[in-house]
Order: structure tokens, then C-alpha cells, then sequence
């Protein structure tokens, strides 16, 4: 499979009257952009579009999803089975707009997985987000069924940003790109034998699919991940849009669809493939919650890599808790199976950092990369802007978010300044790969 | 800042075996190895040296830390230093001792330095500070200067190091850092798993410690005449929760009296943990503690007897370290009533 995707670089994003894209700055027609959102989706009942740029002193909450723009030549829908017709990822021309994200926001209300992001101050190196150009969709819904539950699908706000990123990305039309990446992944059966002497190595993805109710878990081509079985899958259909992100996760350890398009550890192994090492690629399994669920997913991925030939695994999981135990269960049986085997993941030792790092901690467990501290307490100051609404941080049971602590007071405060547990960081954990955090002991 | 220093009889120039038994006084003036962390503080200073003989405090531990306590409390002081001890057991065991002391009632820092061979090491590494240091006194200045320069950074507001660069031992309390120069998480586990693909050396991020395997008890030889008593971590307690035991995270802990009931009533008990759903527990608390159970087989002679307590707390988030806590403070009275098995019920 052989997947181009030309890059464009946007430097400035502001409002005018047209919308489009000189090449540095991408100008957005507000009014028609909203009329487009409000036609697109009868629930959403009130839509604002603001910019928030890295350095600012703005404050972004409850952040709900987040998109790269993208466009694709060949007409085929961003998201097939979400924006349009089904049809293949992984495949064909793809433009990308870097430097930028869709956030879905919340104009009011939050719910568990929602997160947080501070464009400036000591809050931004907490988070990616804070260094990208943030097209913010403030919005509103009539979606009163879920108004005051902690668990949210979030349908019409999750789905206006994809609707959106497929809608800015037309401005790249026609366009040059300033540069491309040719991802050229070769068929296992027609690989060169040479590719055999080099270290064969799998990916595998435990994306989010805990919740038995269908609509807050990770899709792919418009699948809901609870209801599906570990499949192979080659590593551009993911980059290509083929799996969007639920709404159920604690934020800080969420893969957003922007973690997916850009997915730090599949471009890491592509990286290196052919060089350092024969990339298999990706066995995506999911986060079931019953003991059997598992069993079943990890014997599933262990005798897929075990077809493939790997000789080698790198594991990770979108999430802590219930899901250590799908993601050491999986490292431990590859292991077994004789296929050496590296986890990536984040811990949850706890505000005063002495808790057990995993819910299984298995002596056999030799090689783990730690990517933050869910419950890690963060005292941030106040910001002069805030995009959304401060208060569904603490009011509306974002987890890293509380209304009342004996000791601690209130998430937030009156001055605007606020505490929270590293839980509620938008994608915060960047276990997708980007993290530039580790883990010590003191 | 000003510092109080805890030293034993030898390095107060006392002598050895022979001034063993001295009790806990305070010397006039700093003295013997409190010279040497004045000259390496920065920015703050040993004003007073209390001193004890390491075989009374071994063999009068309580007496000797209250009437240490007692001259601190004398004491306008911020932070306590003791040793450093290198491998001297007792020395090492009355340093451990005393920052613990001190530390609980002053509420205070506290620091000491022994060497990983030292048995205080084990024993108090989890609780306290604890400095790597040398086998002997020929040590003396290093271990000083490091315990010195993580003093000078408290004092000065600096964030600690952490245990590998400032060479103390982990405590098992792990936060996370950003570092922009550090590696991104993708490169690292690439990285690290074509070096182990290789057999090359490196280093998991999140090392598992070894099991503390608790043994399983022998068997209850004679069931018949046995006395079993109840613990649960599944957080049952009368319903007003006279122990305040926490929800989560627990670090209280309560026992209440079961002799004059046949069963736990709905409404009388409930649990109070929130890691399950306690529906089916409030509606028959039975269900966690099971006292009706264990009242019908013994009045059908099944076994002995039963301890009139049923012991609870949460288990949730609950850190070994209270767990093991409150399984000591639990056991004198289980031992008292002379038990011969617990059962230990879960969730």
C-alpha cells in the first residue's frame, strides 16, 4: 500500500470573508462556516469559531475531540462511514494542513473524558495542543438525554469537528504542497528477503472500547470498537483516517483523532523500517472489560503475530485502570510466545505518587516506556481568556476535575486559578508517542 | 534554617562499646560530624547535636526517643539530620528511628545517610530519606556533602533532584516530569526494543519489583475447636461510619462487635468502598462480610469459636504501605483473643 500525503504549512489562521488558503494563512468565512455546521446537524443549537494560538493566555475546556485538517483529490470521503460513503483508507493522495487542530468544545457542558489545554504558561508543556494554530468549535447541542450524565457521547460536538476538518481541508485544493511523505508500505509476500534479516517487528493498538453501550467508543470505518475483534490492519489506513476516537477515557490518556492521523510510534517504526528494522504492521485489538473479552483479544493478537513472523512487538494502550490488565496480558503472552515485547503506556501511582504504577505489576514485565502520571496534581494559574466554560471542570465530573476536596478546595478557584489531577490534560499522557515526559522516582 | 543533628556516643568522641549506654543528652555546642555539615551547608546550619549510646537506644528505644523528643521540644529548629551511619546496625536502626520519631510528631524534614548493607536501610527506606552512603567513617566527608547539598536545595525552594541523581534510595514514590530534551515516548520504545531485540543493555522505565510473596498459612490443624476471625477490605461498617474510614485510598481502618448477632442487617451495616457498585452489598452486607454464614456453622459446631470483632476497611487505591500498617495495628488484638485462622474476604 502506498499512501502520499502532501503537507501544507499554516502559519496564521484568521476570520474574513472567504474562506481559503494562501499558502501561510488560512482565512475562514465564519458565517458560512457556522451556517455549514448548524445545516450539517439538526442537535447542534449554537456554534462559535474561535482562534487560540501557542503563547496565548487562554484557557481551553471541555475539549472534546481534536482534528487535522485534511483533504482528499479523489473525492473519497476524510472519515469514510463517518463523513461519507464507506470506502478504503490506508491507499492513494492525501493533503494535510500542519500546524493546526479542529478542537470540539463544550460551550457549557463537560463530561468524564473531557480535557483541558493551555495555550501558554507552564500548563502548555502538558499537552501538544498548546503548540499547535487551535480552530476551537464552541458549541452547543440540544442532546438533553445525556445534558447532566458524566458519561457523554458527545455525537453532534465530535462529529462537527470531522465534519469540519473535511470541510477547511477543501481550501488545499489545487494547492502545492511544501512538502510530502511517500509511505510506501510493501506487501509482506512481496517484501525482499533482505527485509527478512532485519528484526521483524508488530505494532499493536489497544484502542478505547470499554463502554458496553454503543456511541462513546473508538470507531473504525464507523465500527464501534466494543463490538469487534483484533484485526490486521496496515499502518496507513490508521494514518488515513480509518479509526476516529471515542468519548469515554480519562483525557490525559485518550488518543484524539489528531493522535491517530499522526500516530508518533507508527511513524517512529516506519522511520526505521527498511534500515533498523522489517515494520510487519499494526494488529489493532480493543479494551473489552470482562476477564473473558480479554483472554479472548490477547490469544487473538498473540497467534497474529505469531502468523506473521514477528520476532518482535511494541504494545500500547489508550488508557489506565481496567485496561492494564488487557495490556500486560498481551505483553506477557507474547513473551511467551517467544516474541520480545516493549509496552507503552502511562501510570497511575496516585497525587502522592506511592500507588502501584499498573493494576497488574508482573515480575515478567521487563520493558516499559512510561509516558506520565494520570493522578499527578497540577496547580495552573489563571488565564485572561477562557474558550468553553471554566466550570465544567470541576462541576461536571471530568476525571481530574472535583467540586469539593476537604483538603484541597474546589478545582477552581475564584481568582481563575485552578488544581487538577494530570487526568484532565487534553490528551495530556501522549501515549500515541509524543510524550517528553518520564517517570521518577523521588 | 537551623538544623537539629542526632549522632551516636562514638562520633561524639565518647568512645566506642564502653560509652554504649549513654542516655540521650544534648551537647553544648555542635560537634564531631556536625562541624563537617556546617562547613558543606550553604544555607543553613547545625545549631544543636543531640546524642545517644547505640545499645540504650536499641534496648530502651521508647525511653530514649521521648526524652530525645523532650530536648526538641526545647528546640527552635526546621529540619533534622541524623548520621550519617554507614554499616553500623544499631546506629543505623536508632538514625531510622529517630527521623521517624520526628518527622510524625514535629511534622518536620528529615534526612540520614547508611550504607545499602545496613539493616535500617530495609527497614525504613519506605518512610524516610535515606542517602546512599559508604561502609565506614573513611566516608565521612561525601556522605556529609550529599546530604548537605539536598538540604541547601530544600532550603532554597529548588524541586528535588530525584533518587538516582541525588543518590538516596527510592521510597517507591514515583511523579512524572517533561523534559524537552528528553526523547519522545515513540523513539524510546523503538529504541529500547531493538536493544533488547539485540540483547544490548537497557533500561525499562518502570521497574516491577519482585514479589513480596506472603507464604500461605499451614492448614488449621483441629477446624473443630479453632476461633476464626473476619477482615474485610470491602468497606462494611455500621451505617454511620463511626471510624470516618475513607472511601478510597483508605488509611483508617475499624472493628466492630458481631457477639450479639446472628447476621448482618440491611440498614444497620452498608460498605462505604467506591471502587464496586454497592448495590447488592448495601442490600445484604452478608454478601461481603459474611457473619450470617459463619454464625450458622458454628452453630453447627463446624468450628470452634468466632472473635467477637469483624475488622474492615477499603482496599481501593489503598498503597501496600497502609495496608501493611493497618494489618499490624490489627493483629494484637486478633492475637490476644488467641485466634487460630483469619479469614480475609475480599471483593
Amino acid at each position: 500500500m502506498t499512501l502520499k500525503i502532501s503537507n501544507f504549512y499554516v502559519e496564521e489562521v484568521r476570520m474574513g470573508t472567504v474562506t481559503q488558503f494562501d499558502g501561510h494563512v488560512l482565512t475562514i468565512d465564519k458565517e458560512a462556516a457556522i451556517r455549514f455546521l448548524m445545516d450539517s446537524d439538526c442537535h447542534i443549537t449554537d456554534v462559535d469559531i474561535l482562534i487560540a494560538r501557542p503563547g496565548d493566555d487562554t484557557r481551553i475546556v471541555p475539549v472534546k475531540e481534536a482534528v487535522e485538517i485534511r483533504f482528499r483529490p479523489d473525492g473519497r470521503a476524510l472519515f469514510p462511514g463517518i463523513t461519507g460513503d464507506l470506502a478504503a483508507c490506508g491507499e492513494g493522495e492525501l493533503y494535510a494542513l500542519k500546524g493546526c487542530s479542529i478542537l470540539g468544545v463544550g460551550k457549557h457542558w463537560g463530561s468524564f473524558g473531557d480535557g483541558l489545554i493551555d495555550m501558554g504558561g507552564i500548563g502548555a508543556d502538558l499537552t501538544i495542543f498548546s503548540k499547535l494554530i487551535n480552530i476551537c468549535l464552541v458549541i452547543d447541542t440540544d442532546e438533553e438525554f445525556e445534558r447532566h450524565e458524566q458519561q457523554k457521547q458527545n455525537h453532534a460536538i465530535r462529529w462537527a469537528t470531522h465534519r469540519f476538518a473535511e470541510y477547511l481541508g477543501k481550501v488545499l485544493e489545487g494547492k502545492t504542497a511544501t512538502d510530502c511523505e511517500d509511505i510506501c508500505f510493501t506487501p509482506l509476500g512481496k517484501r525482499e528477503a533482505s527485509m527478512f534479516q532485519l528484526p521483524s517487528i508488530v505494532l499493536v493498538m489497544q484502542a478505547q472500547s470499554q463502554m458496553e453501550d454503543l456511541g462513546y467508543n473508538a470507531l473504525l470505518y464507523g465500527w464501534d470498537m466494543n463490538r469487534y475483534l483484533p484485526s490486521f490492519i496496515s499502518p496507513t489506513e490508521i494514518l488515513d483516517g480509518a479509526i476516529l476516537s471515542g468519548s469515554f477515557m480519562p483525557s490525559s490518556s485518550k488518543w484524539s483523532t489528531y493522535d491517530f492521523q499522526n500516530f508518533p510510534t507508527i511513524k517512529e517504526l516506519l522511520k526505521k523500517h527498511g534500515t533498523e528494522l522489517n515494520f510487519l504492521g499494526i494488529i489493532l485489538s480493543n479494551l473489552n472489560v470482562s476477564l473473558e473479552q480479554k483472554e479472548r483479544s490477547a490469544i487473538m493478537v498473540v497467534n497474529m503475530a505469531k502468523t506473521l513472523g514477528a520476532d518482535g512487538a511494541i504494545v500500547t494502550e489508550e488508557g489506565y485502570g481496567n485496561p492494564d490488565a488487557d495490556y500486560v496480558k498481551c505483553l506477557i503472552k507474547l513473551k511467551k510466545a517467544g516474541i520480545q515485547a516493549v509496552g507503552i503506556s502511562n501510570e497511575c501511582t496516585g497525587r502522592d505518587g506511592m500507588s502501584q504504577p499498573l493494576v497488574v505489576m508482573d515480575p515478567e514485565l521487563d520493558a516499559l516506556v512510561s509516558t506520565g502520571n494520570v493522578s499527578q496534581l497540577i496547580e495552573l494559574p489563571p488565564c485572561k481568556t477562557v474558550i468553553g466554560e471554566l466550570q465544567a471542570l470541576s462541576r461536571d465530573g471530568l476525571s481530574g476535575g472535583w467540586s469539593f476536596d476537604e483538603n484541597l478546595g474546589p478545582s477552581i478557584r475564584n481568582d481563575g486559578s485552578i488544581i487538577l489531577e494530570n487526568n484532565a490534560m487534553f490528551c495530556g499522557d501522549q501515549v500515541a508517542g509524543w510524550s517528553r515526559k518520564m517517570m521518577k522516582e523521588f | 534554617m537551623r538544623i537539629v543533628h542526632y549522632i551516636n556516643q562514638f562520633f561524639a568522641g565518647l568512645g566506642g562499646e564502653a560509652s554504649a549506654e549513654v542516655e540521650p543528652y544534648a551537647a553544648p555546642a555542635p560537634i564531631g560530624p556536625s562541624l563537617a555539615f556546617n562547613a558543606e551547608l550553604k544555607d543553613g546550619v547545625i545549631t544543636k547535636t543531640i546524642v545517644c549510646g547505640d545499645n540504650y537506644f536499641a534496648s530502651h528505644t521508647k525511653e530514649a526517643v521521648s526524652k530525645l523528643i523532650a530536648i526538641l521540644e526545647k528546640e527552635d529548629f526546621d529540619i533534622f539530620i541524623a548520621g550519617p551511619a554507614f554499616q553500623a546496625g544499631r546506629y543505623g536502626f536508632a538514625c531510622g528511628t529517630m527521623c521517624n520519631a520526628v518527622k510524625d510528631y514535629f511534622q518536620k524534614p528529615v534526612f540520614t545517610s547508611m550504607h545499602e548493607e545496613n539493616p535500617g536501610v530495609e527497614m525504613f527506606k519506605r518512610d524516610i530519606i535515606i542517602f546512599r552512603g559508604g561502609k565506614s567513617a573513611a566516608a565521612m566527608r561525601q556522605d556529609v556533602s550529599a546530604v548537605a547539598s539536598h538540604v541547601d536545595r530544600y532550603i532554597q525552594g529548588l524541586s528535588p533532584l530525584g533518587a538516582e541523581e541525588e543518590k538516596y534510595f527510592e521510597r517507591g514514590i514515583r511523579h512524572q516530569i517533561y523534559d524537552p530534551q528528553y526523547a519522545t515516548a515513540a523513539e524510546r520504545g523503538v529504541a529500547m526494543l531493538l536493544a533488547k531485540m539485540k540483547g544490548e543493555k537497557y533500561q525499562t522505565e518502570l521497574p516491577v519489583p519482585e514479589k513480596e510473596n506472603v507464604p500461605i498459612a499451614e492448614a488449621v490443624k483441629n477446624i473443630a475447636k479453632a476461633r476464626i476471625a473476619l477482615i474485610t477490605t470491602g468497606g462494611i461498617v455500621p451505617v454511620e461510619n463511626p471510624d470516618r474510614i475513607q472511601s478510597a485510598s483508605a488509611t483508617r481502618w475499624g472493628r466492630y462487635n458481631i457477639s450479639e448477632m446472628d447476621t448482618l442487617k440491611k440498614g444497620e451495616f452498608k460498605t462505604i468502598h467506591a471502587g464496586f457498585d454497592p448495590a447488592a452489598a448495601n442490600e445484604d452486607p452478608n454478601r461481603i462480610m459474611p457473619v450470617d454464614t459463619m454464625k450458622e456453622l458454628l452453630h453447627t459446631h463446624k468450628f470452634g469459636s468466632l472473635h467477637a470483632y469483624f475488622y474492615s476497611t477499603v482496599g481501593t487505591g489503598t498503597t501496600e504501605k497502609e495496608a501493611r500498617r493497618m494489618a499490624k495495628e490489627m493483629i494484637p488484638y486478633i492475637k490476644e483473643d488467641q485466634v487460630d485462622a483469619v479469614l480475609l474476604v475480599s471483593t
